[in-house]
Order: structure tokens, then C-alpha cells, then sequence
């Protein structure tokens, strides 16, 4: 039997998420606003076409689209019908991956008239039926090949490709900037050597794309000449590294709503560090500024560590060497990285086992506090000039709290 | 603060729209008609459901049309439930809005926004919409340090 990939994307799926329980907004120019309200993070067909972009600030939006409607977003909602999607999809496939809220990837197998083209518009039209949400269908060979099947397809399309000639036509129409994992650095190593359009990285001498774009260039290679070589991952391989951070929402340059800040980011990675049972062995905070500076600080941990009270220690010297005073910081991403199983973590021979004892009641507490009466309840006091951030519950979930997704 | 709200053109009964004139405030946005109530307009005006009828009442008294209420179209929360208004005779209503606008930035209502209706001399009756302190979603989205009380959501 011909093996083949799937890919599937919700078209502008916040947005489409949000018509699935109201009405209202069918049709309707609607953003999607995120950042605490700062920035639209997902827009309709309607408003794109009057030229707003994603992460584009609402302020900027108004003036290209003074009658599109707002609304807040809600990824306790996306998550629900994300996961619905994916069970649609499980049930046509026996790979799926998770590749992040609105996207998946699939082994595409044809039913018995053996088309994969109706594949495609069953599963379209299941989803839709089911769900509510309307997607996007491309199936190909590769994945790569998949995911600009789809891509031009969109919205609401259901196209497969499979013969090498139709793949050409398909590729000579795309520029090179088109795949995913080629933007601007990488097109202009390309442009040179000619290689301006798909077809012609996929007709370009192997090597020389290894040369130009590494091993992850030729794995496209590979991809764009039908052989597949990025498989599926119905599981999520382990991470090599943890974030939590973002937008403050307003920009701010006092110390104590930085530090505020650094403490809910720990403590929302300490949750990610236990879910996943790992220790931090280094931690990089990185605060990026209005004016276009950041200002980055990084520490190696003696033993690999996952307690509050020990990372605190860490990064509050981090956030010392990343803050720039007086400017005005807009982002903040707190990162751990070397991460070990929390198993294979030694104890720290240095800390007196009381202290060691007390900080772990502590954590307990904490946890079973927070698993009983709610996220956050219990909480360092050092984010009270947060009290606004925390009093909105919408802030209690954000998208990186989806868990099992490949990409962000 | 809310500015201005829209009702769907199809909330609103055939015979509500002829008694009040309300087509001159008819707009189009995605294909579908809706009724703006704006507090600029010449003629401020609100919907409101009172004793289970939907009605049009004057929004608040920003152009002075009465000597003794508040010259505005709004009033905190804490100010009704401390009773400033008592002496009125207020009764709370709903005011229905699909959409509420604020410094240019429309956003979604669910249901709608709390009011309270009073009289003013000459019995005519007044609207005035509920706000509170935004929360730090509406005020970064609006940039507004007030929000309308909305009915069973929080923006």
C-alpha cells in the first residue's frame, strides 16, 4: 500500500474556536487578543483581509480594522477542542502527531476505494461535523510536502498530492521561504546559488544544501524529493528544556514588578519541572526591553534542582545581571535547561537535612493548598504587586500549559 | 467606561425600532445589521428589559436635560451599593449588548451590562450603566481605568 503523510490545520482556529459557542461572531472581522490584552494572537479571514497581522498590537489593529470585535481568549476552551480534533483524527489513523494546539500530523492511510483524496474530505468534514471547527486537509508523501499542500489549500481545502508531477508544479509556484524551517537567513544563504523557489531546492545539488543549510536543510531536501524522513512522533519526546514567561502586558521598569514577575515564571516552571519529574541543572533569565535591548543572565546550578527556595537563589542574581535600569521591559522568559531525571538527582552534601526537610514540607503544602482550592491560591508573596495578573482567572491557564504538543 | 454598545438588529422588536426612530443608528458589520447606542450621539439612548419588556430609555444626563441627576451616563458600583441613589427610587435593569466599544476597541458582551433606572423630574426615565475598576485585561485592552459591571462574565 502507497504510504503516505497527512497534515491537518484548523483554519484560523482561536477565532473559529470561538464561533463554535458563539454564533454572533460568523462572518464578523474578530480577533483574538492575548498578552493580556495587548496583541491580537489570532485573527478572522475578514480582519486579516483588512490587514491585520498576528502579534500585531490591538492599537495598530484598530486603525486597519476599526469594526473588528474583540474578544479575550480562553485556552481552557482551545484545549478542549483541540484534543477533540485529535480523537477525530485518531480515529482515521493509527500515527498522530501533536504537533501543537491546531496542527497534526498523520499516517495517511486510504480507506478501501484506496483515494487518498477522500480521505482528506472525510476527515475535513468529520471534523467540522464533530467538532465545529473548519481545517485544512493536505496529504503527500512528506510531511514537508504535506504541510505546503495544506498551506495553499487553505481555508476549509482538502487536497492530496501524490504524483511527482503535480508535487513539481506544486513546488515551482512556492517560494523557498514557504517551508517550514526556511526564513530569511537561511533564504539568503539560498538566494546566490539561485535557489529562490521550492523546486528549486528540491533540483539543487544535495550537498550543496547540506553545506548551506546543515543537516536539518538536507533532511528537507530529502522531504521535498518524496522520501520521508522526519517521522511521525505520536509521543512527545522528553524536553530539553523548560520555559515559562512572555509579555508583562505593560511595559515596566520597576524593580519590585520585575522581581514579581521572576517569581511567578519560577513558580510556574517549578510545576512544569515536577510534572515532568526533572531538575534544572541551569537557568537563563532573559528580560527583552521596549526600546529593543535585552539584557540576559545565566547560571549553572551546583546539583540539578527543582525546589523553589534553591532556584530562587539562582535566578535572582540572573534578573540582577538582565535588568537594565530604567528601561522599560516588556518580556520576561525564564528558562531551564540540562535537565535531569529527578531520580538520577544527587543531594546537595552542602545543605543541612532540616533546612532540606523544611523547604520540601514547604513545596508539599504548597502543592496540596493549590491542587485543593485552586492554582496560585498559595503563592510567594513577592508577587502581590501581581494582585491584578492573578485576580484574572484567565491568567491561571495559558497555551504552554497544553502539555504533549511537539512545538509551542 | 463603555461609550457605546450594539444590539444585533434581530434582538429587537419591529415595533421598538419604528416607535424610536432607532434606523438612523443602524450599522452593517460582517453582512449583519446592528443598532449602535453611542453616549456621543444627540439623542443618547439605551435598550433596557424592565419587568420582563424590552424598552429604550435616555442614557444618563450628559446633556444637562435635568437639573437635579448626575450630568454623566455612568455610576460606579460602590456608589449604588453605598446608597446615593436611594433616594431615587432606582430600579436595576439589564441593558442588552452584543458588542460594547470603548476608546474605539468594540469587544464582545455575552448577555449585557447592569444599569440602574431613575427618574428625573419630570418622570422621564434615565439609564445610567454600572462601571467598577477595570480589570488589567480591559484596561491594558481598552486603556480605560473603568469597566461596565457585565452579567455573569468578566472581561
Amino acid at each position: 500500500m502507497l504510504k503516505a503523510v497527512g497534515h491537518l490545520d484548523a483554519d484560523c482556529f482561536y477565532v473559529s474556536a470561538e464561533r463554535v459557542r458563539d454564533d454572533f461572531l460568523r462572518g464578523k472581522p474578530v480577533g483574538v487578543l492575548g498578552n493580556q490584552g495587548a496583541c491580537v494572537i489570532a485573527k478572522s479571514y475578514e480582519m486579516k483581509a483588512a490587514g491585520v497581522g498576528t502579534g500585531m498590537p490591538i492599537w495598530d489593529a484598530l486603525v486597519r480594522c476599526p469594526e473588528g470585535i474583540y474578544v479575550k481568549r480562553d485556552f481552557r476552551w482551545y484545549e478542549v477542542l483541540s484534543r477533540q480534533m485529535l480523537e477525530v483524527v485518531q480515529q482515521w489513523s493509527p500515527r498522530v502527531e501533536y504537533y501543537s494546539i491546531d496542527e497534526f500530523f498523520f499516517a495517511a492511510e486510504p480507506g478501501p476505494d484506496g483515494s487518498f483524496q477522500r480521505l482528506a474530505e472525510r476527515i475535513r468534514g468529520a471534523i467540522l461535523d464533530r467538532v465545529g471547527v473548519p481545517v485544512t486537509v493536505g496529504i503527500a508523501r512528506t510531511r514537508t510536502l504535506a504541510k505546503l499542500i495544506s498551506d495553499m489549500a487553505k481555508p476549509f481545502g482538502a487536497l492530496a498530492i501524490l504524483d511527482r508531477r503535480a508535487e513539481e508544479e506544486l513546488l515551482a509556484e512556492r517560494p523557498v521561504t514557504e517551508i517550514t524551517g526556511i526564513a530569511g537567513r537561511r533564504a539568503a544563504r539560498l538566494s546566490p546559488w539561485g535557489i529562490l523557489t521550492c523546486l528549486d531546492l528540491a533540483q539543487a545539488d544535495r550537498r550543496l544544501v547540506r553545506s548551506l543549510l546543515t543537516a536539518t536543510g538536507e533532511a528537507l531536501w530529502w522531504e521535498l524529493n518524496g522520501e520521508d524522513v522526519r517521522p511521525i512522533q505520536s509521543r512527545r519526546p522528553s524536553h530539553k528544556a523548560l520555559s515559562r514567561g512572555g509579555s508583562f502586558g505593560e511595559a515596566t521598569h520597576r524593580p519590585t514588578v520585575l522581581y514579581a514577575w521572576l517569581v511567578r515564571n519560577l513558580e510556574r516552571l517549578i510545576e512544569e519541572l515536577e510534572y515532568h519529574a526533572v531538575a534544572a541543572g541551569r537557568l537563563t533569565v532573559q528580560v527583552i526591553y521596549k526600546d529593543g535591548r535585552s539584557g540576559v543572565g545565566q547560571a549553572t546550578l551546583p546539583v540539578p534542582a527543582d525546589r523553589f527556595d534553591v532556584l530562587l537563589d539562582v535566578v535572582r542574581p540572573c534578573l540582577r545581571r538582565a535588568w537594565i535600569p530604567r528601561a522599560l521591559a516588556s518580556h520576561m522568559h525564564l528558562i531551564a535547561d540540562n535537565l535531569t531525571a529527578r531520580r538520577d538527582t544527587p543531594a546537595d552534601l552542602f545543605e543541612s537535612p532540616a533546612r532540606r526537610a523544611r523547604a520540601e514540607a514547604v513545596a508539599q503544602l504548597k502543592r496540596e493548598v493549590n491542587a485543593r482550592h485552586g492554582r496560585f491560591v498559595l503563592r510567594s508573596a513577592a508577587t502581590l504587586p501581581l494582585a491584578s495578573i492573578y485576580r484574572d482567572t484567565a491568567n491561571e491557564y495559558d497555551i504552554c500549559d497544553i502539555r504533549g504538543k511537539i512545538c509551542f | 467606561m463603555c461609550v457605546g454598545i450594539a444590539l444585533a438588529w434581530s434582538e429587537l422588536p419591529t415595533e421598538l425600532i419604528g416607535r424610536h426612530g432607532l434606523e438612523r443608528r443602524v450599522h452593517e458589520r460582517g453582512g449583519e445589521r446592528e443598532v449602535r447606542f453611542y453616549f456621543r450621539d444627540r439623542s443618547p439612548r439605551l435598550p433596557i428589559w424592565r419587568d420582563g419588556r424590552l424598552e429604550i430609555a435616555r442614557w444618563g444626563n450628559g446633556r444637562g436635560d435635568s437639573r437635579f441627576l448626575p450630568r454623566t451616563g455612568w455610576t460606579w458600583l460602590s456608589t449604588v451599593q453605598e446608597g446615593y441613589w436611594r433616594e431615587l427610587g432606582p430600579i436595576a435593569v439589564d441593558i442588552p449588548a452584543t458588542i460594547g466599544l470603548e476608546r474605539g476597541v468594540w469587544y464582545r458582551i455575552r448577555q449585557g451590562i447592569r444599569g440602574i433606572l431613575v427618574p428625573d423630574e419630570r418622570g422621564h426615565a434615565v439609564v445610567y450603566m454600572i462601571c467598577e475598576p477595570a480589570s488589567h485585561y480591559y484596561q491594558v485592552m481598552t486603556r480605560s481605568n473603568r469597566m461596565p459591571v457585565l452579567i455573569e462574565e468578566r472581561i
